[in-house]
């Protein structure tokens, strides 16, 4: 039903990371208002209480502030703050994960660091390209 | 204010029990969703709630008030049965015209432009017999007295029984504008779980005519989750939490287990795979137990 949603993380969760992905993008400018809990809940068929509730975890992080009877605004400094709290959450579910991984397939640490560089040369490779 | 509240109640068909002393409270403004088995005892429990079947004891009011054959409570409450075209009932030898219009005399706030409004959406001929009409038609009748009965609770029973994909998600579309601008309750009951889950604020789960959860899905739903990996780990893993299933296949092993957040972080030292339950497989979690017993 809610197309971009999945059912592996808590809707709110996503709600608030949909958003976050908008302001990287730079759908949602610094200073401009972002849609109300009653439109997220139209545009993902959800309950507007569980929209409300992703909306307040951007609030209480500080990248969403509320203007009393206008709506939700995007925050200064928004798009900063998203990346700090991606990068945190880059290095917990991406590397630990990564690390993990080799270890299950007794990848050598030595060997792991030559197949990052590999894949970052690879990678700006394809950008000189 | 508009709370309806339900004490102790019981209530029997012959010898079969099918309420056992059932205590629920529905806050307003609120989207329950109201999921069980079936023979659970969901449309005997909305028939009682709102004063149409009569129970052996107990009591169920609004605000303090009984509901049972008390029209300034009933004003408050639409409770929107299935239609079924078997039923004797007089209302399938109705127009859906003249069904409507029957409606429109019982429920005080009845909007008859958006009742008009939603039937041409659905596509529905007011001038056919109600018996005449599709298993999905008959859902979209139903909706349409519901959501046209504006009424402060508002009750559905299976209201996308034969509906197609589309015209579902376009219901529970609708539920969602109706309910921004009115903010009323609704209880909604389904077979097809996961795709309301989203839009249902608190889920009540019947089972075997008890309430066997009454709270946020949300809150439920992160309670479950899943690891599996190789028997002796898991086992490992999970001693001392409440596994609900266990499924294993030679070395492999899969269990459901449910616990509060602090429980999980235990696991990160084992080598399983966790992941988390949607609602529909929390309810076959809870609920599939029968069929478990036949297995064995």
């Amino acid at each position: 039903m809610n197309g971009t949603l999945n059912d592996q993380t808590s809707i709110y969760l996503q709600i608030a990371q949909n958003l976050e992905n908008d302001l990287l993008r730079g759908i949602y400018l610094e200073e401009e208002q972002v849609p109300s809990t009653n439109e997220l809940a139209r545009r993902y068929n959800i309950n507007p209480a569980t929209a409300a509730k992703g909306i307040n975890l951007l609030v209480a992080d500080g990248i969403l502030y509320k203007k009393r009877g206008i709506g939700m605004f995007v925050a200064a400094g928004a798009c900063e703050k998203v990346r700090g709290k991606r990068k945190t959450a880059f290095f917990d579910s991406y590397v630990k994960e990564m690390i993990k991984e080799s270890r299950r397939l007794g990848i050598s640490p030595a060997e792991l660091m030559g197949m990052v560089a590999k894949a970052a040369g690879a990678e700006q490779e394809e950008e000189e390209e | 204010m508009n709370t309806l509240t339900a004490k102790d109640v019981c209530k029997s068909y012959g010898s079969k029990e099918v309420l056992k002393h059932l205590n629920l409270t529905l806050e307003p403004g609120c989207i329950y969703g109201l999921i069980g088995r079936n023979g659970a005892g969901k449309t005997t429990l909305l028939g009682i709630l709102t004063g149409q079947n009569p129970m052996n004891s107990g009591s169920v009011t609004f605000d303090g008030q009984p509901v049972w054959e008390n029209q300034s409570v009933l004003n408050h409450i639409c409770f929107s049965r299935e239609l079924n075209s078997m039923s004797i009932l007089g209302q399938n030898n109705l127009k859906v015209k003249e069904y409507l219009r029957a409606a429109s005399i019982y429920y005080p706030c009845w909007d008859k432009e958006y009742a008009n409004r939603l039937t041409a959406e659905f596509g529905v001929d007011q001038k056919k017999k109600v018996c005449k009409l599709s298993k999905g038609q008959m859902s979209m009748v139903t909706i349409v007295i519901a959501l046209a009965s504006r009424a402060p609770i508002t009750i559905l029973d299976e209201p996308v029984a034969g509906l197609d994909v589309v015209a579902r998600e376009r219901f529970y579309q609708l539920l969602l504008e109706d309910f921004a601008q009115t903010n009323r309750t609704f209880v909604v009951s389904t077979h097809i779980i996961e795709e309301a889950a989203g839009v249902f604020e608190k889920v009540i789960i019947l089972d075997e005519g008890a309430i066997l959860e009454d709270c946020p899905t949300e809150d439920l739903v992160r309670q479950f989750h899943y690891i599996s990996g190789r028997d002796e780990e898991v086992d490992r893993a999970c001693a001392g939490l409440n596994v609900l299933v266990t499924e294993t296949m030679g070395r492999h092993k899969a269990v459901t287990v449910r616990c509060e957040e602090g429980d999980l972080r235990r696991l990160e030292g084992f080598d399983v795979d966790v992941a988390p339950l949607n609602l529909q497989k929390v309810f076959v979690a809870l609920c599939g137990h029968k069929e478990g017993d036949l297995h064995e």
